[in-house]
């Protein structure tokens, strides 16, 4: 267990610079186990060090920023609930994936399983208001194209794609949160990207056309 | 390495994590493949792409208001702690500062409790496994029950001569007759009835249950006061009776006024003159008294 653990921890670190993580010296682990012993407000620091990463997870699954955080909000109210199960020898960012995926999965069963087809207004929200050089608009275009490929993943894929190429998690990690063997992981994430090419493309092709 | 297995070997390899021999083999049969070149350019540009994608736009600052707000009510509902949890703690921290804290002491409590226990499960215990001891000590017991009884009974008989009723005086008297050994005061009580007692009765059992004393002279003496006050001849009779049977001399005047008294009952009269006669008579040699006042008594009763 604190094999994987560091094991898991080793691929995240190149990552870390442009996360919140602060060099301090309570560790995630540390922080709630505070949390669960009725410290509430150590939670705090863990909000800041995640809430942002589970945004992002939730907007490339859903797509709705709004409702993203939403779901972050009830990720960390259902930490605050379940305070009491998280296990010693636990590890904390297994843990929130874990109920941020179930927080993902319960908003996809209430709202008609298929995500909401993009929606416009947000990519507006997104897209830079300012006029762009032609080249930069090409990119901001190209953006837009790739999100809309990706909301048209079936969700299983989604999934996999958003945990293990944005979210940066190691393909152990993901195997352990989707309840999977390593090799599944690896070769569902490939179908994806497969997928995601072929619907970026045919996208562009109905674009141009 | 077949195209199947190439393609099965991209995400690894485009991750580093394809061990050095395995990655050899697999770029030498992308540089002679050209389907699996493709396949691999293709991967590595969508690849590229999502890599490119920018970060997620900040969350607008309601999440974190909203998540401050939640932590807050959260915060103030752990510190309210429950009045039964409170309660709970309350009692706790009294038998905490009770019993001793450091384990050395908490060990020699347990200890002392435990001989403690068994000290007085030893002492408690065996006390009613005794039988019917034969030993001295147990003679001296059962005297004492015995003494102990008796002077219950005293205590009984004190009190039922205050009693109001005349046949509850006159059962009081008749069970002081059961006292082997009555004491003073019973005594003094049995005169008291006898003198003032307004029942007849009553003062004739006094007599009989005094006549058993008749050798103690503060009986004697007390009948003697009560003789000349006494009104009714069957006690009158009684009381010469028991003071001839004791062969008081110190009656002499008394009876020899009792037998002149021409007010008197005749059968008073001739018991005085017969007591009289008693009295002159040398002291029989018999040791017990009490046998000749039963003797004379039993006729004149009757």
């Amino acid at each position: 267990m604190l094999l994987a653990a560091a094991q898991l921890r080793v691929p995240s670190q190149p990552f870390a610079v442009n996360l919140p993580v602060a060099v301090e010296t309570p560790t995630d682990h540390d922080l709630m186990i505070a949390v669960r012993a009725g410290e509430i407000r150590q939670l705090g620091e863990l909000f800041e060090r995640y809430h942002r990463r589970l945004y992002g997870f939730f907007v490339r699954l859903t797509n709705q920023p709004s409702i993203s955080e939403d779901l972050v909000q009830i990720v960390f109210y259902r930490i605050l609930k379940y305070r009491h199960t998280y296990r010693d020898e636990g590890k904390f960012s297994a843990w929130i994936y874990h109920l941020a995926r179930k927080v993902a999965a319960d908003h996809f069963r209430k709202h008609a399983s298929t995500p909401a087809p993009i929606d416009p207004a947000n990519l507006v929200e997104h897209a830079d208001p300012e006029p762009q050089p032609s080249e930069q608009a090409a990119i901001s275009e190209d953006v837009t194209l790739l999100r809309t490929a990706i909301a048209h993943l079936p969700l299983i894929h989604r999934e996999v794609l958003v945990l293990s190429r944005l979210q940066h998690l190691d393909h152990k990690e993901v195997a352990r949160l989707l309840d999977c063997s390593i090799g599944a992981v690896k070769v569902r994430a490939h179908r994806a990207l497969k997928e995601l090419r072929e619907i970026y493309f045919k996208i562009r092709k109905e674009k141009t056309a | 390495m077949n195209c199947q297995r190439v393609q099965e070997c991209f995400i690894d390899y485009q991750d580093g994590s394809l061990p050095a021999g395995e990655s050899a083999e697999l770029r030498a049969h992308l540089a002679s493949c050209p389907v699996c070149q493709r396949e691999w350019s293709a991967l590595q540009e969508i690849t590229r792409k999502l890599d490119a994608l920018p970060d997620a736009p900040e969350p607008s600052p309601r999440l974190r208001e909203q998540f401050y707000a939640m932590l807050d009510t959260h915060q103030r509902e752990a510190d309210a702690p429950s009045p039964f949890a409170l309660a709970r703690g309350r009692i706790d921290r009294f038998f905490a500062a009770l019993l001793p804290t450091q384990p050395a002491l908490q060990f020699a409590f347990s200890v002392a409790l435990l001989i403690g226990g068994l000290f007085a499960g030893r002492h408690f215990m065996t006390k009613p496994v005794v039988i019917a001891p034969v030993d001295d000590s147990a003679k001296t017991e059962l005297a004492a029950l015995r003494a102990q009884v008796n002077s219950m009974g005293q205590l009984v008989t004190y009190s039922l001569l205050q009693q109001q009723s005349t046949s509850e005086r006159l059962r009081t008297v008749l069970a002081t007759m059961d006292l082997k050994s009555p004491d003073r005061k019973i005594l003094t009580d049995l005169v008291g009835s006898l003198a003032f007692d307004p029942s007849i009765n009553v003062r004739l059992t006094a007599v009989e249950a005094l006549a058993q004393h008749a050798d103690d002279s503060l009986v004697r003496a007390g009948v003697l006061s009560a003789l000349p006050r006494e009104t009714a001849p069957l006690v009158q009779v009684a009381m010469i009776e028991l003071l001839a049977g004791a062969r008081d001399q110190s009656a002499k005047p008394v009876f020899e006024k009792l037998s002149r008294d021409e007010a008197l009952d005749r059968n008073v009269r001739e018991s005085a003159r017969r007591a009289l006669a008693v009295l002159r008579l040398p002291a029989p040699p018999a040791n017990n008294p009490t046998a000749t006042i039963k003797a004379n008594a039993e006729p004149a009763l009757t």
